[in-house]
C-alpha cells in the first residue's frame, strides 16, 4: 500500500510541476486518439446508419461479423497492419511503420466496429414514426437521415466516447505499430508499460491519473450536454 | 378523380391485410374510413400517403398512375400528408416542429413565419411557439401535429384516428378544424375512426373496411366469442353473459378458444317461421333503432348484444317493425364468418 500511496503522491507532484516529458506523452496520446476517433466516426457513423436502415441479403451475417470484431485483440490488429506497412509489406514504401499514422490506422480498425455496432443499436432504438413523419412532411432520404441522426445523437455520442475510451487505453497497437519512440510515438499507455518494466512507478502512476482524468472529463462533458434536454438518457 | 385503386392487395408474408377490388375517391370531399381494429385502415392510409407500396394492384393519383419508384414517391408525398394516430414530435420547440416541412421545401423565412403563425392559430396553439414539443399533453401534441401537416397546405390530408386517445374538448377542436379546412380551403380529407357517429357528422362519404376489404354497409356485428364446447356436431360459443351461438365445428381451427365472429347483417332472417330456415341460431330480442341507409333499413335488435340487421324497403313494408317491438330472428350459419384470435400475439 505504501508503494501505491508514495507513487500517487509523487505523481501528483510531477503533474503539478508541469513536467515536459509527461506533457509530451499526453499530447501524443491525445493527438493519436482524437485523430483515430474522428476518422473512425466519419467511417463508422454513416456505415452504422446504412446497415441499420438498409435491408439487404446477408445483413444478419454483417451484424454478426461486426459483433465478432468487437472482440478483436489489439495484437491481432497490430500484426495485420504490420504485415501491410512493414518494409516488405504492400504499403512499405509509404514508410508508415513506427509513426503516429501507423497507430492511427490500427486504432481506426479497432474502433470502427465499436462505433458501427453502437450506432446501429442507437438508431434501431429510434421510434419508426420519426422516419414516417419526416417522409410524410416531404423530407428526402438525406433529410430523413438527418432527422434520425439528430434523434439518435446521444446514443451516437455514447458510441464515439466508448470508442475514444477504447483507443486511449489500448497498448498493443501503439506498442507494435508505434514502437514507443520517445517524443514521437510514445503514448500514455506505452510509456506506462515501459516505466513499469523499468520499475519506475511514479511516471507510470502519473500517466494513469492523467488518463483517468481525461476519461472522466470527457464523460462529464457528455453528461452535461445530455442533461440539457432532460429527455434523453443513454 | 383524386385516387383510383384497382385490385389492390397488401400482404405481410402469407397474410393479406388489404384486398380492395375497386375504390374511387373524389377531390375536395371528406371521406371517413370506418372499421374495427385490424381492418386495414392504417395500411390503406399509408398506401394513400405513399409511405407504403401495395403488393399488387394499381393506384392512380390525380388521374395519373403511381409507379411507386422512389423519385415519384418523393414528389407525390409533397402533395399528401398523413397525420399519425399517435403523432411523434421531433426534438425542439413547437415552432421548429411546424417549420420542418416548410424548411425541407426551402421556403423563405418570411413565408415560413406567416404560415406557421396561421397554422398554430388555426389549431389554437398560438401561445405555444417556444414550448418544448415533447412536453405537450396528448391533445396538444395532436393539435401541433395537425398544424405541422396543415402548414404545408397539402392537396390531401390523411388522418389516422385523429380523435383517438384525446379528451372530448380536444376531439371537438380537431373535428372542427377538419371541417373548417375542407370548407375554407376546399381540401380533400380522408380520416379513419372507430366511431360511426363522427363519420356521419363530418364525412361526405363513408368507407367501411372489414378484414382488409371494403364493405357496402355499416356493420357493428363483430364480436369476440369464447368457445365453450367443441364437438363434431358444432361449437358452442359464448358472446356475452347468457347469449350463446352454436356454430359448425369446421369453421374453427382446432383448439380455438377465442375467436372473432362477424354476423352479416344482410343475411339475418326476420320472423323465421315464415320461411324454411337452414342450419343456424334462432334468437329473440326487441328493436332499439331503425334508420334509413342508402335505400335500405338498418334495424338494431337487442338480443343480449346490439345486433344490426338490414331490411330491403319491400321487407320493411311487409314486416312493419317499430321501436320496442319484440322480434324473432334467425342467424343462418352462412351469415357467420369467423376469425381466430391468437392470444399469444
Amino acid at each position: 500500500m505504501d508503494l501505491l500511496f508514495d507513487s500517487v503522491q509523487s505523481a501528483v507532484l510531477l503533474l503539478m510541476s508541469f513536467d515536459a516529458e509527461l506533457f509530451e506523452i499526453v499530447l501524443v496520446s491525445l493527438n493519436v486518439s482524437f485523430s483515430a476517433t474522428l476518422l473512425a466516426s466519419i467511417l463508422g457513423i454513416p456505415g452504422g446508419f446504412v446497415i441499420a436502415y438498409a435491408t439487404f441479403p446477408g445483413k444478419r451475417l454483417v451484424l454478426t461479423c461486426l459483433n465478432t470484431l468487437l472482440a478483436l485483440p489489439t495484437v491481432v490488429i497490430g500484426l495485420l497492419v504490420y504485415s501491410f506497412i512493414s518494409r516488405r509489406g504492400i504499403l512499405g514504401p509509404l514508410e508508415l511503420l513506427y509513426t503516429q499514422k501507423a497507430i492511427i490506422i490500427g486504432q481506426i480498425i479497432l474502433i470502427v466496429p465499436v462505433i458501427m455496432t453502437l450506432t446501429i443499436a442507437a438508431i434501431s432504438r429510434i421510434d419508426k414514426r420519426y422516419r414516417m413523419t419526416a417522409l410524410t412532411l416531404g423530407a428526402n432520404r438525406s433529410q430523413m437521415a438527418l432527422v434520425i441522426l439528430k434523434e439518435a445523437r446521444y446514443g451516437i455520442f455514447a458510441a464515439v466516447i466508448a470508442a475514444f475510451g477504447r483507443v486511449i487505453a489500448e497498448v498493443g497497437i501503439s506498442m507494435m505499430l508505434g514502437g514507443n519512440a520517445k517524443g514521437f510515438t510514445r503514448t500514455m499507455t506505452t510509456a506506462m508499460a515501459l516505466e513499469y518494466d523499468k520499475g519506475e512507478f511514479v511516471l507510470s502512476v502519473a500517466l494513469g491519473i492523467t488518463l483517468m482524468a481525461f476519461a472522466f472529463a470527457i464523460n462529464m462533458l457528455f453528461h452535461l450536454l445530455q442533461g440539457r434536454t432532460g429527455h434523453d438518457v443513454v | 378523380m383524386l385516387y383510383k385503386l384497382e385490385k389492390l392487395q397488401r400482404c405481410h408474408g402469407s397474410r393479406t391485410i388489404l384486398n380492395i377490388d375497386a375504390l374511387e375517391i373524389r377531390p375536395k370531399r371528406i371521406y371517413t374510413l370506418i372499421g374495427p381494429n385490424g381492418a386495414g385502415k392504417t395500411s390503406l392510409l399509408q398506401i394513400l400517403a405513399f409511405l407504403d407500396k401495395p403488393s399488387s394492384g394499381k393506384v392512380n393519383f390525380l388521374d395519373r398512375p403511381v409507379s411507386f419508384d422512389e423519385k415519384q414517391l418523393y414528389t407525390l408525398r409533397r402533395q399528401v400528408v398523413l397525420l399519425d394516430q399517435n403523432p411523434i414530435m421531433f426534438t425542439g420547440s413547437v415552432w421548429k416542429n411546424v417549420e420542418f416541412g416548410l424548411r425541407v421545401r426551402k421556403l423563405d423565412a418570411k413565408s415560413r413565419r406567416q404560415r406557421i403563425e396561421e397554422a398554430l392559430e388555426l389549431v389554437g396553439m398560438e401561445n405555444f411557439f417556444d414550448y418544448d414539443a415533447r412536453g405537450l399533453s396528448g391533445g396538444e401534441t395532436k393539435r401541433v401535429a395537425l398544424a405541422r401537416a396543415l402548414v404545408l397546405q397539402p392537396e390531401v390530408l390523411l388522418c389516422d384516428e385523429p380523435t383517438a386517445n384525446v379528451d372530448n374538448e380536444n376531439q371537438e377542436i380537431i373535428l372542427n378544424i377538419i371541417e373548417r379546412i375542407n370548407k375554407e380551403r376546399q381540401g380533400s380529407i380522408i380520416f379513419s375512426t372507430h366511431y360511426l357517429s363522427q363519420g356521419q357528422r363530418l364525412a361526405d362519404h363513408t368507407l367501411l373496411l372489414q378484414n382488409g376489404t371494403l364493405s357496402d354497409i355499416a356493420s357493428d356485428n363483430i364480436y369476440r366469442v369464447n368457445v365453450i364446447d367443441s364437438t363434431e356436431e358444432g361449437c358452442l360459443c359464448q358472446l356475452t353473459g347468457q347469449l350463446f351461438l352454436r356454430l359448425p365445428a369446421h369453421t374453427f381451427p382446432a383448439e380455438t378458444k377465442v375467436a372473432k365472429v362477424h354476423i352479416d347483417p344482410d343475411s339475418i332472417i326476420f320472423n323465421p317461421q315464415s320461411t324454411n330456415p337452414p342450419d343456424g341460431n334462432p334468437l329473440n330480442g326487441h328493436i332499439t333503432e331503425l334508420a334509413q341507409d342508402s335505400g335500405r333499413i338498418r334495424v338494431v335488435i337487442d338480443v343480449g348484444v346490439k345486433l344490426t340487421a338490414v331490411l330491403s324497403m319491400e321487407q320493411y313494408r311487409l314486416e312493419k317493425p317499430a321501436i320496442g317491438d319484440k322480434m324473432s330472428i334467425f342467424i343462418p350459419h352462412s351469415a357467420t364468418h369467423l376469425t381466430r384470435i391468437d392470444l399469444a400475439r
